[in-house]
Formats: structure tokens, C-alpha cells, sequence
């Protein structure tokens, strides 16, 4: 028997924690834009949405099998998934791109990579949230 | 404003979002088709999980006042052979009663109350 719970639990911290870190790179490098590290920043976001692509694949799955297969759900588990369906879709779109332009990004590239990253971040920590909520209990 | 490469990788990713997220919901759904499966063909050992669930639960939460085994504390009543239906123990449950019990309704969401109801069912 699989510990699907424990699995997921352990899982889902990477993608949520890596997004929002990749996020906060990109948005320091564009702040730091006239500091030499900024060029070191926006590699650090890049190998940091790669991997929260490749690492929410594992959440995706383990959280699939923790609910049999309930893609929807009620209470906190709907809500949870209201949000992380849409930072799933949104991180795998944003790693593709961001893995075919590389550097080679125009400033309204930059700009609508950026607004787009902050609202994966948005929907992935308010699915963390609510998955937390599922564990912990809202009481 | 957008260059080539940007077009290209951004009609790229569209559709590779598209596809992974057509894959896992269908992947999803099969799973759920042949969980379904699985229940009819094992119910007692589903709603065993479920009144285990529900205990786990109760001790959380309820064992305090009405007792590890539910016959009663000193503050709360014996939760056994209760004479009321299901749906009046997920009423009792969610909303609690006035200066007795407190609400449990932000606490467990439908799904848990539903164990917590299993269990108590179960109490003879």
C-alpha cells in the first residue's frame, strides 16, 4: 500500500515553494535590473520554474491517487483544486515558454511572463492553503 | 512588441498546458472510473475506512467531553444508541448547540462530519 498521504504531503512542497521562489528571483532581477547579478537572478528563476514544472508533475499524481481519481470535490478539497488546476496549467505554460525564449525575451515578453508568474504564485499558495486546511483542519 | 521566438514558444506552451491538462484530467477520470469499481466491489472494507476515519476524528475532537468511548464525560452526554437520524447528527455536528456544544462546521468540512456520523452510527 502506497502512503499516498504522507507522499503528497512531502511532494507538493516543491513546486509551491520553487514557483514562488522563481517568482521573487524575477521580480528581484527586473527591480536590481542595473546590478550585474540581476543576469544571475533571472537564471536562478529559470532552473526554478523547470523544476517546479517537473516536480508539480509528482504532486499532480500523488494528489490524484490521494483522492481516487476526484478531480473537483467539495468543501476545502474544491476550493483547493479551483486553484491548483489553474497554477498547473499556468506553470507548465510559463516553464514551455520560458524553456523555448530563454534569454531572449522582449520587455512586454517580460512583462506579461512576470504578471502571469505572479498569479500562478497566487493560485498555487492559495491551493497550498486550502491543502493545508484539509490536513490541519480549520478549527 | 513581442518578438518571433516569444509567438512561437507562447503558442507552444498554450498548447502543451492544453495537453498535460486534457491528460491528467482524463488520467483522473479513469482513475476515478476504476475506484468506483473497486468500491462496489469491496463496500465493507470502504465503509470500514470511513468509521475508522470517523473515530480518528472523534478523538480528536469529541472524546474530550463525551468520552474516548463516547459513553459520556462530565460535561457532555452518552453518544450511545443515540435514537436520532444521521442527517440530525450532521445538523447537531455543524451547528452545535446553543450554551452546550460548539459548532464543528468550520472545523470539519460535509465529508468528515459524513465519518464522524458513520462512526457514531456504529456505537452500540
Amino acid at each position: 500500500m502506497i502512503p499516498w498521504e504522507q507522499l503528497h504531503g512531502a511532494m507538493t512542497h516543491f513546486p509551491i515553494a520553487l514557483l514562488l521562489f522563481s517568482a521573487a528571483c524575477d521580480l528581484a532581477s527586473v527591480v536590481l535590473h542595473k546590478f550585474t547579478f540581476a543576469r544571475e537572478l533571472r537564471r536562478v528563476s529559470f532552473y526554478g520554474v523547470a523544476v517546479s514544472a517537473i516536480a508539480s508533475v509528482g504532486a499532480v499524481v500523488s494528489g490524484i491517487a490521494l483522492t481516487n481519481g476526484n478531480m473537483w470535490g467539495r468543501g476545502d478539497l474544491g476550493w483547493h483544486h479551483r486553484f491548483i488546476w489553474p497554477a498547473f496549467g499556468l506553470l507548465v505554460a510559463l516553464a514551455v515558454w520560458r524553456l523555448i525564449v530563454k534569454d531572449a525575451m522582449s520587455r512586454a515578453g517580460l512583462c506579461v511572463y512576470l504578471v502571469l508568474m505572479v498569479m500562478a504564485s497566487g493560485f498555487i499558495a492559495a491551493a497550498g492553503y486550502f491543502g493545508g486546511e484539509l490536513v490541519l483542519g480549520g478549527g | 512588441m513581442f518578438n518571433e521566438v516569444e509567438i512561437r514558444a507562447a503558442t507552444t506552451a498554450f498548447i502543451a498546458s492544453v495537453c498535460v491538462l486534457t491528460v491528467t484530467f482524463v488520467g483522473g477520470g479513469i482513475y476515478w472510473q476504476h475506484n468506483g469499481r473497486l468500491a462496489k466491489d469491496k463496500p465493507s472494507s470502504e465503509s470500514e475506512a470511513l468509521v475508522a476515519k470517523g473515530r480518528s476524528l472523534f478523538l480528536q475532537s469529541c472524546s474530550h467531553c463525551h468520552g474516548r468511548d463516547a459513553d459520556g464525560g462530565e460535561d457532555a452526554p452518552s453518544l450511545l444508541k443515540l435514537q436520532i437520524s444521521g442527517a440530525h447528527m450532521t445538523l447537531v455536528i455543524q451547528n452545535g448547540i446553543k450554551d452546550e456544544m460548539p459548532s464543528f462546521a468550520k472545523k470539519y468540512n460535509d465529508a468528515d462530519v459524513e465519518k464522524i456520523v458513520a462512526y457514531l452510527k456504529t456505537l452500540k
